[in-house]
């Protein structure tokens, strides 16, 4: 008898040939098969998008754990509320992304303001904060994330990464920078702008592989 | 309440996860009521979701532990699937398969309103199917429905379909060269299933049908537990190499989720 297509066990590390197949599936049927709980098209997902829920998550919190964690919670959501997904407001993976985002910085708030009822000295844990940020750029990763925000005024660039890579709310990054926060909100939403423009310019529209 | 002004001023913090807590259950709320809003923040994480989106190597059994964790379901939970649209075979049946773009219900519906809850799924296979070329015919407890639809009866059709000029068998085969089913190949793209000597399944499992067109398996219909009726169509499209049977849980799968317990060349 032929065997044309590998047998996917679903409880295997989702890879092999067989995914050929299902790879050409769009990410939005994929999620429609998972509210019919298919295991194999949230293995897909996974399979497409884990590495960057878990590599955003992991970029955030700095502790791998920590992000498997929050990756592991992330997909069993999808599994369980994968009508919280709407096509029509954007791509998968920045659905996925805006969650693991969330979670990542609920996480390092939470051990943020453990750190600062333990050291009860604001300025220590102020400076422990910004500590923290600058340790993102000496990953290999800064290059990858220098390039993409490197289209922005340096003023615009520093509030996003350190709200967005460091977890810090608006006020937080008004505070350690010693900015009124309406400047630091407008130059957040100035900037993102202006990625989008250069991203929809150089032809990248959303995400999506 | 938040103003539009505000809530636009607060908009890309929003998107990075990062205006304050307070602020957040009043963004939300200007959001449900703000279209204007709500596409900008969209806007917003996509953009945020480039920055953010560096692919890391996923560390080893991280997905099972994710599918182990997954909560068993009952069959009795699982929705079925969507029953594929009855095509009528010899009209001129509107493909409203495109407008039909309801999310499906993930309770399990009334077996009478099956047929009418085509759901996303259905909408998703009948893409697929549109663009591999494949109409698809529902089978097994639709058998009545369809023949009413064709307006012949099922033994009637597959003997017309053996008489047919042009006509084809396709035998199935299993392990150690086990002729499980076969079924008859018009010219048209209709096909029958003629003989079956599939044993029967348990209520919660199903025999489903997959045309393996350019190497891909497309869902062809489900033929249920204990198949001794199918009707599909293949009509006019890229014909399938091969046809093939796997069981499947009640509902049936979107792609082959267990071994082939028949394949044969077409």
């Amino acid at each position: 008898m032929g065997q044309f297509w590998k047998h996917p066990n679903a409880k295997a590390a989702p890879n092999g040939t067989w995914m050929q197949e299902i790879g050409q599936v769009s990410d939005a049927q994929l999620v429609t098969s998972i509210a019919r709980y298919s295991e194999v098209a949230l293995a897909e997902v996974y399979r497409r998008h884990g590495g960057a829920v878990y590599g955003l998550a992991r970029r955030v919190l700095h502790n791998a754990a920590e992000a498997e964690d929050i990756t592991q919670e992330i997909f069993l959501r999808l599994w369980n509320q994968p009508d919280r997904f709407d096509p029509g407001r954007g791509s998968l993976r920045a659905f996925l992304l805006a969650q693991s985002h969330a979670r990542a910085v609920d996480a390092v708030r939470s051990l943020n303001s453990r750190r600062l009822r333990e050291a009860k000295d604001a300025q220590r844990t102020a400076s422990a904060d910004y500590d923290m940020q600058h340790e993102v750029w000496d990953l290999a990763l800064a290059d990858q994330v220098a390039r993409a925000l490197g289209v922005l005024p340096e003023e615009e660039r520093q509030v996003i990464e350190m709200a967005y890579f460091g977890g810090h709310t608006y006020v937080d990054v008004a505070s350690l920078l010693d900015q009124p926060e309406g400047t630091v909100k407008s130059r957040i939403r100035n900037g993102l702008r202006r990625m989008r423009a250069v991203l929809v310019e150089s032809g990248i529209q959303g995400v999506d592989a | 309440m938040m103003t539009h002004e505000e809530a636009s001023e607060l908009i890309g913090a929003f998107a990075l996860h990062a205006v304050e807590p307070s602020e957040v259950e009043q963004m939300e709320q200007h959001l449900e009521q703000c279209p204007r809003c709500r596409a900008e923040l969209d806007s917003h994480r996509e953009v945020a979701a480039a920055i953010g989106n560096s692919v890391e190597p996923l560390p080893e059994g991280l997905w099972t532990s994710i599918a182990n964790r997954l909560p068993e379901r009952k069959d009795a939970d699982r929705p079925p699937m969507p029953k594929l649209r009855l095509k009528h075979l010899g009209g001129a049946a509107p493909n409203s398969a495109s407008r039909r773009r309801r999310r499906p219900d993930r309770r399990p519906r009334p077996a009478g309103s099956r047929l009418a809850a085509v759901g996303a799924l259905a909408v998703a296979a009948a893409a697929a199917a549109a663009v591999l070329g494949i109409n698809l015919v529902r089978t097994d407890d639709q058998v009545a429905r369809l023949q009413r639809a064709m307006g012949t009866a099922g033994p009637t059709a597959v003997e017309a379909a053996l008489n047919a000029p042009g006509h084809h068998m396709v035998s199935l085969e299993g392990a150690g060269h086990k002729r499980l089913a076969k079924f008859v190949l018009v010219p048209d793209g209709r096909g029958y299933l003629v003989t079956s000597a599939l044993p029967g399944l348990p209520n919660s499992r199903t025999y489903q049908l997959w045309a393996i067109v350019g190497g891909q398996p497309i869902s062809i219909g489900l033929l249920g537990q204990s198949p001794y009726q199918s009707t599909f169509t293949l009509d006019g499209h890229p014909a399938p190499t091969k046809l093939a049977i796997t069981v499947e849980p009640a509902g049936g799968s979107v792609v082959p989720t267990s071994p082939l317990v028949a394949s044969g060349t077409v």
